[in-house]
């Protein structure tokens, strides 16, 4: 497979001591979805927009379809499309302007024009809605017209920011699949998340990000694999830390468990705690024996594979997402999933 | 070629977002009546001075008529009132610009394969626009106030020329600031700080022999002695090519230092 986006070495500094991007180096093959997962901060947005041409490096070469960023800036920008983080649609204009208004900064003829403006409001389901001002639009709404205005030029790279960072689950859902489905065109695509099981369901290979430099890169179930380690979460009685306590003990010294978590103050409430076991499914059962032959009351089990966000913490001490995590830990609640 | 398409598309883009903005066009017509009428009021004693030390005034029967030729202090008073409107418009051209870096818009411009200076020029010809409908209106108010303009229609085509040119230049002070600051704060406040001082330290709103000294060295440094005195000649005698040639030079040196310090900063790469 062909290279389309080679970095090498890529840095961006502000000023003396601010460093976003820190000589990251990757390759991204023509026709994959490729994922830059981190957290705010990690240095994600930096390197989009170097390599959309709207940001100066400070050192590094990148190229895309063998063309450099900075000497070949405005071919560049001929073979790409970007959508930021932001939304960048102009709200006083309609859908269908705002379409045109790109057509034309794409010098694409007015007839040519007219056809695609009508056949990509119909594939972001926006037809109804073509000739109402964006005021009256929802967020999922912009950001599907965001994308259609991102397209019009058929860039052979397309840079999302982000691209379902405020957006509801259904919005989120359409999103995935619009790039699924560009992508299955042909259509490489890199992608910015903080959200783990958004670069889990679409990026062929990822980079995780944190403090400006690749942490891991690698397929989403490379990664996982790395990491090695099905997590088991135990939750008590409300507040009864003394059975915590006791478990704690009663499990550390298991066969197969390799690693017990602390009890933390609301332990019982949100996060529980946490057994890391190699092979999950087989230790729980005596986990289960463990605590009833200490006599300890156990509420609930939970029994969940490698995420990406477990790859994260592992690599680098923190989590992701705390409101996601919290939304992952109340799914899992309604029953026992592996 | 492709440079005048992209500033059309973006000229029409900034025509769109301000037809649909009505409120501005109640604001144009708003702002020079209560010009107009305040200052015209207030000020209307000026027509009557006589020229200091000599009674009676000989072959006028004003200091003002003496000096500029005007009869009434309202005639006079005109130019005033469009550079006010010019500048206090042309000052906020920048605040366009940070709306769109705040939106995410300016990437999308940014990432398309067009130039820089078509986004700026696209924003300032549209702006050319809208004050040309500015000064319209400003000159029917003033028709309908008794005012007559010595120059006639094509005397109108002029004071609008220099009006939309001048607006153009100046209006590349708000966008340095704009592009600089990227804070419409800021960028509204370098307009409303400027455009008092600059009016009242000029020949717009007193002739300049009757300014005290010291006032009248600023005004003879100050751009907008040179366009009040183009637009006062236009209203009240008719051509007079020397004022109108320095007012062009005036804005072709503001366009350039202003216009030019702009392209600079934007052709920048920002985030």
């Amino acid at each position: 497979m062909d290279n389309i986006i080679v970095v090498e070495n890529l840095s961006k500094t502000y000023g003396k001591d601010i460093v976003a991007v820190n000589e990251i180096s990757f390759q991204v093959q023509k026709g994959e979805i490729f994922g830059f997962l981190g957290p705010n901060g990690a240095g994600k947005s930096t390197t989009i927009k170097i390599l959309t041409t709207l940001l100066e490096k400070s050192s590094g070469k990148a190229t895309i379809d063998g063309l450099d960023i900075d000497a070949d800036q405005s071919k560049v920008r001929r073979i790409i499309g970007y959508c930021s983080q932001e939304v960048g649609v102009d709200d006083d204009l309609t859908a269908r302007e705002n379409l045109m208004l790109q057509c034309r900064f794409h010098h694409i003829p007015k007839d040519k024009a007219l056809n695609k403006i009508n056949e990509l409001l119909q594939k972001v389901r926006l037809t109804e809605a073509a000739d109402r001002r964006l005021k009256t639009f929802s967020g999922g709404m912009r950001k599907r017209l965001d994308l259609a205005s991102s397209l019009v030029s058929d860039p052979e790279v397309l840079f999302l920011d982000e691209p379902t960072t405020g957006l509801d689950p259904q919005s989120r859902q359409d999103v995935w699949g619009y790039v699924k489905q560009l992508n299955k065109q042909g259509m490489t695509i890199f992608l910015t998340t903080q959200y783990m099981e958004e670069a889990d369901r679409l990026a062929d290979r990822l980079c995780i990000v944190d403090q400006g430099k690749i942490v891991a890169e690698g397929k989403p179930n490379e990664l996982k694999a790395k990491v090695g380690a099905d997590k088991i979460t135990l939750w008590f009685k409300a507040g009864d830390i003394e059975a915590c306590e006791k478990a704690v003990k009663a499990l550390s010294n298991l066969q197969g468990v390799d690693e017990v978590g602390k009890c933390v103050e609301g332990f019982t409430t949100e996060e529980g705690l946490v057994i890391m076991a190699k092979n999950g499914s087989a230790v729980v059962t005596q986990v289960v024996r463990a605590l009833d032959e200490a006599g300890i009351d156990l509420e609930q089990l939970k029994l969940t594979a490698p995420s990406l966000d477990e790859v994260f913490l592992k690599l680098t001490g923190k989590t992701l997402n705390v409101i996601e995590r919290k939304e992952a830990v109340r799914r899992g609640r309604r029953g026992m999933r592996s | 070629m492709e440079m005048a398409s992209e500033i059309f598309a973006i000229f029409r883009r900034w025509n769109t977002k301000l037809l649909r903005q009505p409120i501005f066009l109640f604001f144009s017509l708003i702002q020079p009546l209560v010009w107009f009428l305040l200052f015209t009021q207030a000020f209307s004693s000026i027509g009557n001075i006589p020229i200091p030390g000599t009674i009676p005034t000989p072959g006028a029967e004003s200091a003002l008529e003496f000096y500029t030729g005007a009869k009434s202090y309202i005639t006079f008073f005109t130019a005033a009132v469009i550079i006010q409107t010019i500048a206090s418009s042309a000052l906020q051209a920048g605040i366009g610009l940070v709306n769109d870096l705040d939106s995410g818009f300016m990437d999308k411009m940014r990432v398309a394969p067009i130039s820089k200076s078509a986004i700026l020029f696209g924003k300032l010809f549209s702006d050319a626009i809208s004050t040309i409908i500015q000064v319209a209106i400003i000159l029917l108010i003033g028709l309908a106030l008794g005012v007559n303009i010595a120059s006639g229609i094509l005397g109108v085509l002029m004071i609008m020329a220099i009006a939309a040119t001048f607006g153009i230049a100046w209006s590349g002070i708000s966008l340095f600031v704009a592009l600089t600051t990227k804070s419409s704060q800021t960028t509204l406040s370098v307009g409303l700080l400027t455009t008092f001082p600059l009016l009242f330290l000029s020949a717009s709103v007193m002739p300049i022999q009757l300014l005290p000294s010291w006032v009248q060295q600023v005004a003879k440094v100050n751009p907008f002695t040179y366009i009040a005195q183009a637009f006062q000649n236009l209203i009240i005698k008719g051509f007079v090519w020397d004022s109108i040639g320095y007012a062009f030079i005036a804005i072709l040196i503001i366009g350039i230092i202003s216009l030019g310090a702009s392209i600079l900063v934007f052709r920048k790469k920002i985030s």
